[in-house]
């Protein structure tokens, strides 16, 4: 009874004791967990104390954490570099028309794949438009180039057959876009259908019928019962993919990249990868990095804000 | 409730089924475009005209590909990594999946927190080279295995579907005197069969299709993957189409195709097993996506 007057204290002890205890209960699942607690921390957290690089010197001997702080040089040296804005610029324009067209396609193919009667055509249709997700973005270049190549690509055999002059497509400034943009369609918009497909399947047939009845045609029963139905589906990945508006995906542009179309090709990352990897100007390229994570972090975070007030459709 | 169709629907619908088929044919037609020069010869090949059918039809381009010691070593180290890598990934990764599908596990919050952050934010890829370095990875084979055993989209993907299997059957495993390892490997893994072969295809195909670690990890000849060598190849062609020396320099071992041929050769050798695999997948990995795009 003397115990009464730290009861709080008592019970503060014993609930931090069932913690342990409940913890110890599930000890086993903290084992698998393990391995990919441990992963994280190395290839996900690690880098990113990495970062610091970009306001250290690097020393090959002694690793980042006793390298010698610089302070601002390599920011400053990134900011004034004279392709700055064009770098930026490229990164988002890329980004941009990607997503200006490439974010609609599916939802559109979708959409008519939605009105396919067939099941035997809509599930070969389907099988088709899922391989070239599943192939690598080398083999799609490869594909390309070969198509596009001003010796036997098919492209030039028809404009000369039309007794026209070939064309070096990929060395061309002004196709670059539509190349980038072409690929990127080709190879994602069968896969990406998917996920707008189960939205519409998962629409009730009740609604439709309903609309018929009161007399709504074809067109009115899109725009009022399947749109607003896979507007959930869409606005989460709408806020997906403007994580990524900075990301102009640098493995398709470096595959693509030709000596000729470096100014309007070279994004921050294919940069990146070049000062970095290529040239070893480690503490350089960590800060172009650290900048398009930063901007891209910004991003998904205020995408994320805008439509969690705006609608009730967010991530988090 | 079968409704006349309208004079706008009908047209509608034509138009859509050819909109749709030549759709699926630009899609199929390249590949098949490949196969045919594969199968052709590389000197016939060079008169162009060949579009639906192989014109001196020939295994030449792929006895010689497959005689190529550099090409068979690249498959290799590709073989290496897509199966142990993804046997390594899909094991730990359905691991972890299992443990953040009870909800009862104090700190899941924090847990799955912990792994989405790394999605939304990184060190780029410097430090992470840097790391690789550190851990001596840069010359050993496990630098395609250990840093890719996870991917946070799978891990929801496999707790989602752990998810919906009903907390009855681990309560009778329970009473039945059986451990949590023993409830993974005897109930939940059997169950989960459709989401372990998604699994297992997304992380298979991201091995075999994986070409930029090799390329920029990596300097080590021997140690590149097929991918990667492919990249090789193609990075030169189009210098050289870049620098408009369109020179055929075969040597005399390879005087029985060119190195065009031979190239659409490898080409349909790597993308050959993802062919074979993935139709048969297919209605597994629908699911899978829809369960992983489904917020947890």
């Amino acid at each position: 009874m003397k115990i009464r007057s730290s009861t709080s204290t008592r019970n503060k002890v014993l609930s931090n004791k069932k913690t342990w205890k409940r913890m110890y209960d599930y000890r086993v699942l903290y084992l698998f967990l393990l391995p990919a607690i441990i992963f994280f921390f190395i290839f996900g957290y690690i880098p990113m104390y990495g970062l610091t690089l970009g306001f250290k010197e690097f020393r090959f001997d002694t690793g980042i954490l006793m390298s010698p702080w610089v302070g601002l040089k390599y920011v400053k040296r990134f900011f004034s570099y004279f392709q700055f804005w064009t770098l930026i610029r490229n990164s988002f324009f890329i980004s941009f028309i990607k997503m200006f067209f490439g974010f609609p396609a599916p939802i559109i193919l979708a959409l008519l794949l939605n009105e396919v009667r067939s099941t035997k055509f809509k599930r070969t249709f389907q099988t088709v438009s899922y391989l070239p997700y599943f192939v690598s973005w080398v083999v799609v270049a490869t594909m390309f180039s070969k198509f596009l190549s001003p010796n036997q690509g098919l492209f030039n055999d028809i404009r000369m057959a039309l007794g026209k002059e070939p064309i070096f497509f990929l060395g061309q400034v002004k196709y670059f876009y539509i190349v980038i943009v072409t690929s990127d369609i080709w190879k994602n918009i069968g896969f990406s259908s998917i996920i707008y497909l189960a939205a519409l399947s998962s629409i009730s047939p009740n609604l439709y019928e309903a609309a018929s009845i009161d007399g709504a045609g074809k067109w009115k029963q899109v725009l009022h019962i399947t749109l607003p139905g896979i507007m959930p589906t869409v606005g989460i990945l709408f806020i997906l993919s403007m994580g990524s508006l900075l990301k102009a995906g640098y493995e398709q542009i470096i595959l693509f990249q030709q000596p000729p179309t470096i100014p309007v090709s070279e994004v921050l990352e294919t940069y990146s990868v070049k000062v970095g990897l290529q040239q070893g100007q480690y503490s350089y390229a960590t800060v172009v990095g650290l900048f398009q994570s930063v901007v891209s972090l910004i991003i998904i975070v205020t995408t994320n804000t805008i439509a969690r007030k705006v609608s009730d459709t967010s991530l988090w | 409730m079968v409704l006349k169709e309208s004079i706008g629907e009908k047209i509608f619908k034509v138009c859509n089924y050819t909109f749709l088929t030549f759709l699926g044919f630009s899609t199929f037609y390249p590949f098949f475009y490949i196969l045919i020069l594969s199968f052709n010869d590389g000197y016939d090949a060079l008169k162009g005209g060949l579009y639906f059918w192989p014109r001196v039809f020939t295994l030449q381009n792929y006895i010689k590909a497959f005689e190529d010691p550099l090409i068979l070593n690249a498959f290799g180290i590709s073989l290496f990594r897509t199966v142990v890598g993804t046997f390594l990934a899909v094991l730990l990764t359905a691991l972890a999946g299992y443990a953040l599908a009870r909800k009862d596990l104090p700190g899941r919050g924090i847990i799955t927190f912990f792994f989405f952050f790394t999605t939304i934010f990184s060190g780029g890829l410097i430090p992470f080279f840097i790391l690789l370095r550190s851990l001596h990875l840069t010359r050993s084979v496990w630098i395609y295995v250990l840093p890719y055993l996870y991917s946070f989209f799978n891990i929801v993907i496999m707790r989602t579907y752990f998810q919906t299997i009903p907390d009855e059957m681990r309560e009778s495993a329970v009473i039945d005197g059986c451990g949590e390892l023993g409830i993974f490997l005897k109930i939940y893994l059997p169950l989960s069969g459709p989401m372990l072969a998604t699994i297992t295809l997304f992380y298979g195909v991201g091995h075999w299709n994986d070409w930029f670690v090799g390329a920029f990890f990596v300097s080590d000849k021997s140690l590149k993957p097929a991918a990667t060598l492919l990249q090789k190849i193609l990075s030169e062609t189009n210098f050289e189409q870049a620098t408009d020396t369109n020179r055929m320099n075969f040597n005399i071992n390879r005087a029985k195709t060119t190195p065009e041929a031979l190239r659409m050769a490898f080409l349909m050798i790597i993308t050959f097993p993802i062919i074979c695999v993935y139709p048969f997948l297919q209605k597994y990995f629908v699911k899978g996506v829809m369960i992983g795009s489904v917020k947890g």
